[in-house]
C-alpha cells in the first residue's frame, strides 16, 4: 500500500466515526463534537491527496492552504453554534434535537 | 548523568533498529519508524475518536476529542506540514476544544443530563451501518485507486505558504476574513441579551 491510501483511511475512518456520532448523540454540543471529527478527516485527505502531482496536478501549497482554510470555517462555524446552543437553551430549556420542533409562527406550544 | 542520558538514548536507538530489522521482511519499501509512527497516531485517532462519540459525558467526549486532534496534528507532521500540524494544535486544541467546555458549562450539561443513557439499541445499530456505508463504498475506492501512486513529500517552510496566500488564493484569504468577521457578529447578536429587558425572539 502507498502512503497516501494510508492516509486517505485515516481519513475516511475519522468520517466514519463521525458520521456515527452525529446519529446517535442527542445533544447539540455532541453533535457539534462529531462534525468537528469529520471536518479533521476532509483537511487530512486534502493535504494528503495534494502532495501527489500525479493525482491531482496540485502543487502542494495548495493543499496546504486548502486545510488551512477548512479549519478556519471549522473555527467560525463553532462559534456560532455555540451562539445557537446557547439559544436554544435559553428559549427550551434542553438542548436536545427534538426539543427544538418549533418554529416561529406555528400553533404548537413551546417546551 | 550525562552519560546515563546518552546510554538511554543509545538504548533507545538499538531498540529501534532492532525493531526495523525485525519489521524489514513484512514491509518492504517503507521506512520503519515513519510507520510506527503512523501506527501511533492511528491508535491516538481510533481511541480518541471512539471516546468522542460513545462517552456519556460531554467533557469526556471532548477530551477524545482532543485526543484525536493531536493525532491528526501528528499525521500532518508526517505529510511534512509541519506548519499544519502548528496550526492544528493552536486552532483546533486551542480555540474550537475551549469553545466546546464553553458551550457545556453554559448549558449546564453534566453528567447526568440529557447524555446520560445509551441510546436504544436499534439506533446504535443503524448508526453504525451508516457509519460502514462510506467504508465500503469509498475504501475499496481508495485502495484500488492509489496503488501505485509514488507520494513526494518536499518540507515547506511558512514562508511559502504566505506567498500562495497573497498571490494564488488571495480570493479565498479575503473571503474567509469576511466570513470569520460575519459569523463573530452572528454570535454576538444571536447570544446578546439586553440587561434588564426581554429576550430578543
Amino acid at each position: 500500500m502507498s502512503p497516501l491510501t494510508l492516509f486517505l483511511l485515516a481519513s475516511l475512518i475519522l468520517l466514519a466515526l463521525g458520521l456515527v456520532g452525529l446519529i446517535t448523540r442527542r445533544t447539540l454540543v455532541g453533535m457539534l463534537i462529531s462534525v468537528e471529527l469529520m471536518l479533521n478527516g476532509a483537511g487530512l485527505s486534502i493535504v494528503a491527496a495534494a502532495k501527489t502531482s500525479s493525482l491531482t496536478g496540485l502543487l502542494d501549497i495548495h493543499g496546504q492552504l486548502a486545510a488551512l482554510f477548512v479549519m478556519g470555517l471549522a473555527a467560525a462555524e463553532a462559534t456560532l453554534v455555540l451562539a445557537m446552543v446557547l439559544v436554544v437553551q435559553r428559549r427550551f430549556g434542553r438542548i436536545t434535537m427534538d426539543s427544538v420542533s418549533t418554529i416561529k409562527g406555528s400553533n404548537c406550544e413551546s417546551h | 548523568m550525562n552519560d546515563l542520558i546518552g546510554q538511554v538514548f543509545n538504548a533507545i536507538g538499538a531498540l529501534l533498529a532492532d525493531l526495523e530489522a525485525w519489521l524489514s521482511p513484512y514491509l518492504p519499501g517503507q521506512s520503519k519508524v515513519a510507520l510506527l509512527a503512523f501506527g501511533f497516531y492511528v491508535l491516538l485517532l481510533l481511541g480518541g475518536g471512539l471516546t468522542a462519540i460513545l462517552a456519556r459525558n460531554l467533557v469526556r467526549a471532548t477530551l477524545g476529542l482532543i485526543i484525536t486532534f493531536l493525532g491528526v496534528a501528528g499525521f500532518y507532521l508526517l505529510l511534512a506540514s509541519p506548519f499544519l500540524a502548528m496550526m492544528q494544535l493552536l486552532i483546533y486544541i486551542g480555540a474550537v476544544c475551549v469553545l466546546i467546555f464553553f458551550a457545556i458549562m453554559l448549558t449546564k450539561n453534566t453528567s447526568d443530563g440529557e447524555e446520560a443513557s445509551l441510546p436504544r439499541l436499534a439506533n446504535l445499530i443503524y448508526a453504525f451501518l451508516a457509519g460502514l456505508a462510506p467504508l465500503v463504498v469509498a475504501g475499496p475506492l481508495i485502495v484500488q485507486g492509489t496503488k501505485d501512486i509514488v507520494t513526494r513529500q518536499p518540507v515547506d517552510s511558512g514562508t511559502n505558504l504566505g506567498e500562495g496566500l497573497l498571490s494564488i488564493d488571495l480570493l479565498s484569504f479575503e473571503l474567509i476574513s469576511i466570513i470569520l468577521l460575519v459569523a463573530m457578529a452572528g454570535a454576538v447578536y444571536l447570544a446578546w441579551r439586553p440587561s434588564g429587558g426581554e429576550e430578543r425572539a
